[in-house]
Formats: structure tokens, C-alpha cells, sequence
């Protein structure tokens, strides 16, 4: 209300726009701190290498590398810093800083990456083959809530569907002895939660987040349970025939993109196709405009004769679907087998990643990148016995997120309707 | 004729709100549809649009019985609805809010066919002069912009009955006169729009013909050239039941309630109270009349610390209250019955004993140092279900299990439990019978009486007549006129609240 | 008439909704009894009684386990032999054990719920609290105990209402959703607690595992009986007596009207004259400290060493528990109790039938399905509604 009242205090759109002039100071402000204090790391550390290779095809093979100092790349990352941060502080609002980040933060992080290895030769072909690999299951996650969120339902059970998918698809693959069929029944059990959830959710108007809190112990409980009571003792049920990794031919032989995009999973092409597919659906179809309309306004779609409930029962079968394959993906491509608590908080890394990438199905995808990457360099560090603590690293995707939900770093909105019951008629 | 309602009749449990009610509306014409709150207009289109079905009573469209079962029909039957709330998802584009529903589509995934969509957009959009960005997200464009882009939703969608719901009721005088010609085009061009209203000015300006209800039912269907402000205002205020209140002569004393000069802005940022100046004494009762949305909601806000203001002094018992909170003003002896009660005025998951205390929980009796004192509290509320007479099973008994005329007879109570120097009451007798409507005005009085200032706002011309010693109408977020209570009349406040002379 | 509207109906649907949770859990029980089930082919009927006496012997365990055999008990009342007292007893108070910490988080939940804020981040809260107290400990181990001990208790509790405060004031100022910053917060937490114990100023000498210095050898939470292997000490004493203050707190003082106030309605709050935001805040940090002061109390009474899986999910049952209580203190004490016997009777079960205790993860998640959705339980057992006026009961 304060708020309010204080913009209409300095009349009409004035107060808006100083309003957005002083965060733009302040933003660049802070831009430019950081870069003066990039520029301060540099002093000292122009006789520290940093050197980052890359394979060209394949592990252990031809490399390619580049080699320069922790001082220069602080120098280059500082100067650009300043640069933006001034630049900010002088345009204003109508500066796109958001866009400057992209260039801005690669730099960082290689410069801190740099210092971190103090000097130590990162493979950097095999980091970013890593994060991929992380962030398909994260990804998966992320869209499914994408999907149930963007229609209006309000979705923190990506974590009980993980474990249920991997769990199940677990054991109908041992049991067939085929990974397709597990990764089928996988993807119904996934539908059948989503089903599920949107039943507690709509037909019983159970609160939407009590409802994903019932999902996410029940799923915990019965996997846990299932692995104990069943799996551990009879282990031909838990024993499936894995998911491989496909070299797409030709493709797969282009340097350093061959290996990182071409040699993965099918999972990974699935993934990296799915994201496309739902940016279209989501944003250039009929489809897409009645699903988003549901989330963000449900009465105004009702008026126009758009069949809410409809939309939301078959948004939430489909992100029940994309959750349970993310499951299988742990227990039948990541792992060989399901263990109890796999998804190890991956659900709430998905749930992370929708609300940075801002409930756009190719940022999500960018913050699941980003979310693996951070991981793969914890792997890295463990390897190379850099000693940084993985629990600080670990913490970043939980630490920006809550940065990000309370705008502290420019506000994203979720769909206006997402969490609210609706009753047609 | 191309649109005819017959003898249409709705009941809902206790109210008959459309009583055998036609109208009709012919090709290229408008018709004003003027009448109070609760006449029955918002009814009367809910039937018209599908959202309702009528319990007797037909709707003809080109001559042939139509029956709606859902909006959809409604649709597809040529009648285009612009809510008086919008419709309109506010992150979409024009072109996507237009479309919404009616979308085009290519291809196996159906493709929303923008670019064919937002053609229509514009061509229809200079075909009736709308002139709206087509590219605009909803949520940056003005309220009157919004209202277009409704009506282009109407007419994408090739509606040739075009019901317009309070459509002013939003707007600027300014945006009024261009929706206005946008009208006059769009029946030029054969369109037939239906124009509900209770502003007398608009109707005469716009309509080519006039239905007037009045409690549900037609009182009558007069043409501009043949009637005049003064007999719209009859016709639609009535000269029936006259609501009594036994009082007498009021005795103001001193200045309890000063307003001035106050500008108040409303939550989408647009001024809503354009400059109020207001007194209240002690001993007397003055209402605040008008039709809902000009301002008076803001100002009643700004009064009780709800909303900062953007200029101007209010000061209460000789204190400024401009920065105080909504405690300091109720300290100061402001006793506040709000509009929406059930939202506002009352918690409904908390007991009968709990809400009598809502504003004196943190004072004593009721409480020291922090601890509420449940004997205080319970015996409190026990005699204020018995001055009240609230019929409640217990003072333990949950609010929400209350009628609504109890409801608000606890709020009544808790209001008029400390002591009160200023009443400020916001449509305090909406949606009660007329037993509790009587109670609650002689306790009005009563605290007048007891050297009370007392403000009410009302759009319930009956209500103000009956209790007020002076009335302040508002219109535009400015009072259009103050009037005595004890001379006033029906049409003159009628008048003043259309916005006239 | 009345006591049948005032005390029974109340409790009857959170007591149908258990349960038919363990109904069907029963069920579950039979289908994943995988090596009776291979009997069914040959001798179906057999396979069906064997299966359900397999339910029958597991419950049957259950119940012994959370509250001790008969015939020891009586044994026990005549015998003075600490021992045999001991053994009998032990079940129940392993019940009580394990109910504290619930009773707790349970509180803290309550707190949050009746405040309109959904505190998903008690797990965080309490192992924070509990680090807090570890800490505090090592640094101040020379301080004469009792005092330790109090001084401990306050960090903790202190700890865990910070963790708490975050949400609410990032809820209260920036309008950030405190379900998605409590969840985050859980991570961190869990996080931070396996940073600290990586250091070496926590962590035993030479040790790899995640876990802190034993605490019990400086201090801890004092024993209620003094018999062998009972652990039932002061810290459940203090779960009722939190239980009887949070009641209180919430129903007789001026600031806990504030709170249910804003739970229930915001605006009317707000019209009332009621700082809203600064309830929630008030709210969110009362809550962490109550699920700071829990984990302090498990770590310093009946662990005495922290470690990274200090709580088995007692935060996240803390929520069924809450709603079961329907927020109350008392029947958060109550459900708490419940809880806490099916822990440590499912403890017994494990055991004896080799029925993993993730069971009752399960069937807390049906607890709160049916408290959540009564019209499924009314629908089950055909129940109408019993209010004439047509407001349901609470």
C-alpha cells in the first residue's frame, strides 16, 4: 500500500520512471564496484597461468587449448564491468542490463574458476559436456512446472514426481528387460501423479501446496519403501538395462561441439528438442495463448468460452509426463539402478530454475545449464583436489533463487492465477 | 427488431430480480438501459449473455426464440458483452487478447495465426476509429484503451448486439465523449448496442431510445426528445416506499470532520477524489450520495487512515491525520462500518466475542500488557449482543455462521463500543432486510444524538434521503452539490448524482 | 447433542483420516509382500489370511514397540529392580523421545498455519537451531553447565527463529512467495550444517563423516528417570510446557489475536488497525525459533552429537501433524504422541518383521490428503454433512 501511495505522491508517471532511474544507479553502481574490485584482483596475478582446454573429439584425445593469466582475465572481466556499470548508470532503465549479465557473468566465472585452479590445466570440453548431462533431468523438471504453472497450478511436487518416475521405471524396465518400456512406464506413473495432483487441486480444492507437500512425502515414503521392502531384496527387479549414450554419426565428429552435443544420451536430444518444441507451443500456438490465458486470467478465458478445468487437467497429464521421464532418466541413464532419495533435492533445483529462467521454457533451460555447470565444476574441483567446500557451491542455485523470487535483482512474475483455486460457472 | 427480450422473469432466493421485464433493441440503434444499483440491469444482461437462465420470459434474436445455455452461444448468436471488470488478460498484446478464444489456426500444431489476427485488429480498429496499438500489452494501455480493445473482442468476434455494462463507470469525462462517437460508428454502421447506465447525462446523450427499470421491473421507455432530466429521475428513483426514521432536528455543534481540499489517488494510480472539501459537526449526520466509482470509496479510505493522500488535510477531533495509521484514527474516537464487510469489516473464520474486540483487543478492559482478559472480553460481548440484539446461539459461535443483517449488527457493535466521536459508515445497510435497515438507522440517529458526527456514504438514494441532515453528492470525485436533508428532494439529488446542472 | 457437536465431531474426521491411511497402507503391505504373494497362484484364499496375519503380526509389533509388552509393564509395577522397571517402560518412553522434537516442529508449523504463512522451512529451521547449539557449545564449553546449557538453548533457539525471520520479512517487504524461499532455505541449511562440520573446530579428531564433537560429555539436557538406557529427559517437559505457552500465546495475548487476525484475513487486519507484515514477520520468527529451540533439544538431550541427518524428516512431518491438529496446540501435542509411537513402534516393526519404517512416510501423506480434502473421507464412509445451516464443521 505504502508503495502505492508513494508513486502516486510524485503524480502520474513520474514517480515510476525516477523510481526506475534511481535502481538503474544503484544497479550500475554495484556493476561497477565489482569491476573495480575484479580490476583489484588482477593486480598480482598476471604471473598465475589460467589455462582451459577443450577435447576436440574425445576424452583423453587431441585438445585444444588457450593459456593466459588469472590477472588478465580479471583485467578483461573488471574493465567490462565498469564499462556496463557506467553505462547503466548513465542511460538508466532503458538499459538492457539484463542481456550485459549474460556477457558479464561468463567472465567472472572464468576469472574466479581461474584463481580457483591456481594455476591448474580445467578441461573445460568436459565440464560443459557435465553440465548438459546434469541439467537434462533439471531441465525436464523445470518445464513440467513451466507447464502446470503457466496454466495455473501451482506445482512443488517436480521432486516426488523424479523419484516415483525413477522408481517405477526402474522396475518395469528390469522386469521387461527393455529400457524403452521403462521409460514408458515411467512416463505414465509420472502422469498418473500429475493426474493426481491436479484432482487434489481442482476437483477437491485441496490447497495447491499442501497438495505437492502430500505428493512429495508419499512419493519419498513409498519409493523408500519399495527399495526396502522389495528391491533390496529381490535385486533382479532393480537391475535395468541402461539407456546409452548415441553418437549421431557424422555430427558427432564436429570439434569440441561433436562431444558436448552429439555423443550424449537420448535423453539429452530429447531434451534439448523438447525445450524448442514447448517455446513454440507455449508461445505461437492456439494452444499455448488458451493455456497461458488459464494461468494468468481464468475468468477473462472463461468468458470467451475456454474450458479452464480442461486445460489445466491436461497441462498438469503433461507435466506429469515430462517429470516421470526425467525420473527414469535418473535411475535409467544417470545411476543403472533406482536408489532411495535419487532425486536428491533435483525437484526443488527444477522449481529453482523455472522461476530464474522465469517461466520461459529456454531460460529454464539456461538456468539448468547454469545449475549443472556449477556442478560439474564442483567435480572438476574434486578431481583436480582444488579445495573449495562443494556444500558453498551447492548452494548457489538455493541462494540465487531466493534473490531472484524476492526481486532483489529485478523482479520476475510468475502467472498471475498460479496457486489459486478456480471454480467454473 | 432485431433483439427482444420477453416478459423475462429471474428470481433468486428472497429477491424477485427481474420482474416481467422486455425490452427490445432494432438495427443501428441505441438503447440506454437507465436505472439505480439493484434495479435489475447487471441481471438482465447475465440472462442476455448466457451466464444465467431466465425462470420465464424469451429471448428473440431476428425473430426467432434463442435459448443460451452457455456464454459460448451467446457468442456465436451475435452478442458481444464488455464487462464492466474487464475481461482482458493483462501480460497478453492486444492482438492476442482480441483473438483469445476465436483464434485462427494453421497447421498440425495449431499455429495461432498472428499476423492474419492482428490485420482484422487493425483494419477493424480504423474501420470504427478505436485507434489501438495492436502491439500494446493490456497492462500498459489506459482504462479507456482497455474498454476498446473489449469492444474490438466483440466485434473480431462479428457481434451485431453490443452490450455495454456501466461503461462510463471507468472512464474520464474525456474518454466518455470518444466512446460516445465510437458508438455513434459503430450503429452507423448497422451495430446494435445496448447501453446500461445510471447516469442521466450519458443516456440522454447517447441513447436513441430509453428503458428505465426500477426494482426489477420496465417503469417505463421514454425517447430523448420527449423527457428531461427531472422525469428520468423519477422514473428511475421511484416515489414509493419511503424508508422513515423517526428523528428530530439535528443540533450540530462543533466541527468533529474537516475535509480539505483533499486529492486522493486510487490503486491503478488515477485521481479519484478531485478536490473534496467537507464538514462534518458533531450532531449531525451528513450522507455522502452517489452512484459506486466516483470516489467516494477512496475518500472514505483516505478519512480512516486506509490511504495516504495526495494533497490536501483532513483533520479529525482538531488532530491532522493525513500520515496517522488506521489505529491512531480509530484511537482518536473513529468509529468505521466498511462497504464490503465480510472482507473488511468482519473476520469470518474468528468467533462473534473475537470480532466485537477486533479494534479494542490491544486496550483495556480487554487486555494488559499484552494478555487478553477473557472475562472482560466475554462479558463485553455479551452486552453487545444484547444492546445489538445480534441473534447469535453464543458469543463462541463462529461469524461466518451469521446472517448477514447480524454480521453486520456486530460490526455495528463493535464499532459503537468505545467512544465515538465520528462515524464513518460505507453503504451501511447494503443487501439488508428492511427490519435491520431500520435498526441500524435509528442507531445512527442515536449516536447523532449522543453528540456524534456521523458520515455516511450511500448509494441508496432512499437511504440517504431518510437519514441524512445534509447530503453531499459526488460525482467525478467532486462534490456536485450539498443539499439539505430536510428539503431536499428525490429529483434534485437524482439530478446531482447524474452529474447534471 | 452438544458434546457430540463440540468434542467428537472434531476429532472424528482427523481419527477416520488415520485411519483409513492405514487401510490403506495395509494394502500396500499385501502387495508388496512379494514372498507370500508367490504362493497366490496355488492357494489363493491361504495367500489372502497368511498375508493379512503378515499385516496383523506388523501392527501387532507396532503397537508393542511404541508402548511396551503387557506383561513386563505389570511385572514391572511390583518389581523395584531398576532394570526390569527400565525394560518395561522403555517402549513408551522412546515414544516420548521421539514425540519432543515433533511436539516442536509440530508448534512450529501451527504457528505459521494460523498466521495465514505456509512455513515449509521448519527441517531448515530446526537443524539450523540445533547447529546453533552445537556451536555454542564448543565455544563456550568452559562456562559452568547450567549456565551453557540455557546459553546453548538461546543461541539455538535464536538460530533456527533467524532462518525463520528471513522468508518472513523477504514475504513482508518484497512479497516473495514463502513457500518457494523456505524450501530454498531448507537446502541451504542442510548445506551450511555440512559446511560446519567439515571444519575442524566441530568435528571429531580425525573424522570423515559429517558429524560434530560429542556434546554429551560437556552438557546436556538433563534425564527425567534415572535408569538404564532410558532416554527420556527435560526436553519433552519442555515440549508441553511450549505447547501450553504457544496456546497461550495464540489465544489469550494481544500479539497471538494479531496473528490469527492477519491468518485469517488480511484486509480486515489491516482495517482493524493490525501491522500485517509485521505478523507475518512476528509469525516466521516465532515459528523458526520454536523449530530452533526442537533441534537444540534433540542434539543436546537425546543425541548428543550433531550430525547432517540430526532430523529424520521432522519438519516435513511436522506439517501433516499440524494439519491434523487442525493447528491447535493441544492436538499438535496430540498427533505428536501419535506420530512419535508410530516412529518408534515402527522401529520394533522394522525389526521384528522387516517392514521398512518408510511406511508411515506414506501413510502421514494419506493424513494429510484426507485432513486436506475431507470431502474424500465423506465420500468413503457416506457421511453428509452435518450442519444444517450448511457451514461445515471444523
Amino acid at each position: 500500500m505504502t508503495s502505492v501511495v508513494g508513486a502516486a505522491r510524485a503524480l502520474e508517471m513520474g514517480e515510476a520512471e525516477r523510481r526506475g532511474l534511481q535502481a538503474a544507479r544503484i544497479r550500475g553502481a554495484v556493476i561497477a564496484l565489482l569491476g573495480v574490485a575484479g580490476l583489484w584482483a588482477a593486480r598480482g596475478a598476471f604471473n598465475v597461468a589460467a589455462t582451459f582446454s577443450f577435447w576436440l573429439l574425445e576424452q583423453g584425445g587431441a585438445a585444444w587449448s588457450i593459456t593466459t593469466t588469472v590477472g588478465m582475465l580479471w583485467l578483461v572481466a573488471g574493465s567490462v564491468a565498469i564499462v556496463v556499470g557506467g553505462l547503466q548508470a548513465g542511460v538508466g532503465a532503458r538499459f538492457p542490463w539484463r542481456q550485459s549479465l549474460f556477457v558479464l557473468a561468463p567472465l567472472y566465472v572464468a576469472a574466479i574458476l581461474g584463481a580457483l585452479l591456481d594455476g591448474k590445466v580445467a578441461n573445460m570440453t568436459g565440464v560443459f559436456a557435465g553440465s548438459l548431462e546434469l541439467a537434462v533431468p533439471i531441465t525436464l523438471g523445470a518445464l513440467a512446472g513451466i507447464l502446470s504453472e503457466r496454466s495455473g497450478m501451482l506445482n512443488i511436487a517436480i521432486e516426488g514426481k523424479f523419484l516415483v518416475g525413477a522408481c517405477a521405471g526402474a522396475i518395469a524396465a528390469s522386469i521387461t528387460d527393455s529400457a524403452v518400456a521403462g521409460v514408458l512406464v515411467a512416463v505414465l506413473c509420472g502422469m498418473a501423479v500429475g493426474y493426481m495432483l491436479a484432482w487434489l487441486g481442482i476437483r477437491h480444492q485441496v490447497d495447491q501446496i499442501i497438495a505437492g507437500v502430500v505428493i512429495n512425502i508419499g512419493a519419498i515414503g513409498i519409493t523408500n519403501f519399495v527399495f526396502l521392502r522389495v528391491l533390496a531384496k529381490n535385486t533382479w527387479l532393480n537391475t535395468p538395462p541402461t539407456i546409452e549414450k548415441i553418437k549421431i554419426p557424422v555430427l558427432s565428429g564436429i570439434p569440441v561441439v561433436g562431444p558436448l552435443l552429439f555423443s550424449g544420451t537420448p535423453y539429452l536430444y530429447f531434451t534439448l528438442a523438447v525445450v524448442v518444441f514447448l517455446s513454440y507451443m507455449l508461445f505461437r500456438t492456439r494452444w499455448g495463448l488458451r493455456l497461458r490465458a488459464s494461468g494468468e486470467k481464468p475468468s477473462a478465458a472463461a468468458t470467451v468460452g475456454i474450458d479452464v478445468i480442461r486445460i489445466r487437467y491436461g497441462a498438469m497429464l503433461l507435466a506429469g509426463a515430462l517429470a516421470g521421464l526425467a525420473g527414469s532418466y535418473l535411475s535409467l541413464s544417470s545411476a543403472g539402478s533406482f536408489q532411495m532419495g535419487m532425486s536428491a533435492g533435483r525437484g526443488f533445483i527444477a522449481l529453482a530454475a523455472v522461476i530464474f529462467g522465469a517461466w520461459n521454457p529456454l531460460g529454464a533451460f539456461g538456468a539448468a545449464l547454469m545449475f549443472g555447470f556449477s556442478d560439474a565444476i564442483q567435480s572438476l574441483m574434486s578431481i583436480l583436489g582444488v579445495d573449495v567446500p562443494p556444500q558453498l557451491l551447492n548452494s548457489v542455485p538455493y541462494i540465487v533463487t531466493i534473490v531472484v523470487v524476492a526481486g532483489l535483482v529485478g523482479r520476475v512474475r510468475g502467472p498471475a492465477a498460479a496457486g489459486q483455486p478456480y471454480t467454473q460457472g | 427488431m432485431r433483439l427482444e427480450l420477453k416478459e423475462i422473469t429471474k428470481r433468486f432466493p428472497g429477491v424477485l430480480a427481474n420482474d416481467r421485464i422486455s425490452i427490445s433493441v432494432d438495427r443501428g440503434e441505441v438503447l440506454g438501459l437507465l436505472g439505480e444499483n439493484g434495479a435489475g440491469k447487471t441481471t438482465l444482461m447475465n440472462i442476455l449473455s448466457g451466464i444465467y437462465r431466465p425462470d420465464s420470459g424469451e429471448i428473440l434474436i431476428g425473430g426467432t426464440v434463442r435459448n443460451f445455455h452457455d456464454p459460448h452461444q451467446a457468442i456465436d448468436a451475435g452478442i458481444g458483452m464488455v464487462h464492466q471488470h474487464f475481461q482482458l488478460v493483462p501480460v497478453f498484446d492486444v492482438v492476442e487478447s482480441v483473438a483469445l478464444g476465436a483464434e485462427t489456426v494453421t497447421g498440425w500444431l495449431g499455429t495461432f495465426g498472428r499476423a492474419a489476427a492482428r490485420r482484422r485488429v487493425v483494419e477493424l480498429s480504423e474501420q470504427h476509429g478505436l485507434d489501438v496499438d495492436p502491439d500494446a500489452k493490456i497492462e500498459d494501455l489506459p482504462v479507456g484503451v482497455r474498454q476498446r480493445v473489449e469492444i474490438l473482442k466483440a466485434l473480431y468476434r462479428k457481434s451485431d448486439i453490443l452490450v455495454l455494462d456501466e461503461p462510463s463507470a471507468v472512464l474520464t469525462p474525456a474518454e466518455t465523449l470518444d466512446l460516445f462517437k465510437i458508438i455513434r460508428g459503430l450503429t452507423a454502421g448497422g451495430t446494435s448496442v445496448i447501453f446500461i447506465t445510471h447516469k442521466l447525462g450519458e443516456v440522454l446523450e447517447v441513447a436513441d431510445r430509453i428503458t428505465v427499470l426500477r426494482r426489477g421491473t420496465v417503469a417505463g421507455t421514454v425517447k430523448p426528445a420527449d423527457t428531461s432530466r427531472e422525469e428520468l429521475a423519477t422514473l428511475m428513483v421511484g416515489r414509493d416506499v419511503e424508508l422513515l426514521v423517526s428523528k428530530g432536528a439535528a443540533k450540530p455543534a462543533g466541527v468533529v470532520l474537516s475535509v480539505k481540499d483533499v486529492l486522493v489517488m486510487d490503486d491503478r494510480l488515477q485521481m479519484a477524489v478531485k478536490g473534496v472539501s467537507l464538514e462534518v459537526r458533531a450532531g449531525e449526520i451528513v450522507a455522502v450520495a452517489g452512484v459506486h466509482g466516483n470516489g467516494q470509496t477512496e475518500l472514505v479510505e483516505a478519512i480512516v487512515g486506509l490511504r495516504t493522500i495526495d494533497s490536501g488535510e483532513i483533520v479529525i477531533a482538531g488532530e491532522n491525520v493525513v500520515h496517522a495509521s488506521p489505529r491512531r484514527v480509530a484511537d482518536l474516537g473513529v468509529a468505521h462500518i466498511p462497504e464490503d464487510r465480510m472482507r473488511d469489516g468482519l473476520i469470518a473464520g474468528m468467533t462473534v466475542e473475537e470480532n466485537y474486540i477486533l479494534d479494542s483487543y490491544h486496550r483495556a478492559p480487554h487486555s494488559s500488557h499484552g494478555w487478553l482478559h477473557a472475562r472482560e472480553v466475554a462479558a463485553a460481548a455479551e452486552q453487545g449482543v444484547r444492546d445489538f440484539h445480534i441473534q447469535t446461539p453464543s458469543i463462541g459461535t463462529i461469524a461466518s455462521s451469521l446472517s448477514g443483517g447480524n454480521q453486520q449488527k456486530v460490526v455495528v457493535a463493535r464499532e459503537f463500543s468505545r467512544p465515538v466521536k465520528l462515524v464513518v459508515a460505507a453503504q451501511p445497510t447494503r443487501g439488508l432486510d428492511v427490519g435491520s435497515i431500520e435498526y441500524i438507522h435509528t442507531r445512527l440517529v442515536e449516536q447523532r444524538d449522543a453528540g456524534a458526527a456521523i458520515l455516511i456514504v450511500s448509494t441508496e438514494l432512499d437511504e440517504v434521503l431518510a437519514v441524512a441532515d445534509r447530503i453531499a453528492v459526488m460525482f467525478d470525485g467532486r462534490i456536485a452539490g450539498i443539499l439539505e436533508g430536510a428539503s431536499a428532494t428525490r429529483e434534485a439529488v437524482g439530478i446531482l448524482m447524474g452529474g447534471g446542472v | 447433542m452438544t458434546i457430540w457437536r463440540r468434542t467428537i465431531l472434531p476429532a472424528l474426521m482427523p481419527l477416520l483420516a488415520v485411519f483409513t491411511a492405514f487401510v490403506v497402507g495395509s494394502a500396500f503391505l499385501f502387495i508388496t509382500d512379494i514372498e507370500n504373494l508367490k504362493h497366490f497362484p496355488g492357494d489363493p484364499l491361504g495367500t489372502i489370511l497368511a498375508g493379512l496375519a503378515n499385516i496383523g503380526k506388523a501392527y501387532s509389533a507396532m503397537v508393542i514397540g511404541a508402548f511396551g509388552v503387557p506383561a513386563k509393564v505389570a511385572a514391572a509395577m511390583s518389581s523395584s529392580d531398576p532394570k526390569v522397571i527400565a525394560g518395561a517402560i522403555r517402549p513408551i518412553t522412546e515414544t516420548l523421545v521421539a514425540s519432543s522434537p515433533l511436539i516442536f516442529t509440530g508448534l512450529a508449523v501451527a504457528i505459521s498455519f494460523r498466521t495465514g504463512v505456509f512455513n515449509i522451512g521448519v527441517e531448515g529451521q530446526f537443524i539450523l537451531g540445533a547447529m546453533g547449539a552445537t556451536v555454542a557449545v564448543l565455544v563456550f564449553r568452559d562456562v559452568p553447565k547450567p549456565l551453557l546449557l540455557i546459553l546453548a538453548m538461546v543461541i539455538g533457539t535464536l538460530s533456527g527463529a533467524l532462518w525463520g525471520f528471513i522468508p518472513g520479512f523477504l514475504k513482508a517487504r518484497t512479497g516473495a512467495h514463502e513457500v518457494i524461499t523456505t524450501i530454498m532455505l531448507n537446502y541451504v541449511a542442510a548445506q551450511l550444517v555440512l559446511f560446519g562440520l567439515r571444519s575442524e573446530f566441530l568435528k571429531p579428531v580425525g573424522s570423515t563423516l559429517p558429524i560434530s564433537k560429542v556434546l554429551s560429555t560437556i552438557v546436556r539436557v538433563p534425564l527425567i528417570f534415572a535408569l538404564p538406557a532410558i532416554r527420556l529427559h527435560y526436553g519433552f517437559v519442555m515440549a508441553l510446557v511450549m505447547a501450553v505457552l504457544v496456546s497461550w500465546f495464540i489465544f489469550r495475548s494481544t500479539k497471538g489475536f494479531e496473528l490469527r487476525a492477519a491468518g485469517f484475513n488480511l484486509m480486515a487486519a489491516r482495517y482493524a488497525g493490525i501491522n500485517a507484515g509485521g505478523s507475518i514477520m512476528l509469525a516466521m520468527a516465532l515459528s523458526g525459533g520454536l523449530a530452533g529451540l526442537g533441534g537444540t533439544l534433540e542434539v543436546l538431550g537425546t543425541v548428543g552429537q550433531m550430525s547432517n541427518d540430526l532430523s529424520s524428516g521432522f519438519g516435513f512431518n511436522a506439517i501433516a501433524l499440524a494439519l491434523l491438529a487442525g493447528n491447535r496446540p493441544g492436538g499438535v501435542v496430540a498427533a505428536a504422541l501419535l506420530f512419535g509411537a508410530l516412529r518408534t513402534g515402527g522401529g520394533l516393526m522394522q525389526v521384528k518383521t522387516g517392514i521398512p519404517l518408510d511406511l508411515l512416510f506414506f501413510v502421514q501423506a494419506l493424513v494429510i490428503m484426507f485432513v486436506a480434502a475431507p470431502a474424500l473421507i465423506r465420500s468413503i464412509y457416506r457421511m453428509k454433512v452435518q450442519n444444517a445451516d450448511g457451514v461445515a464443521a471444523q
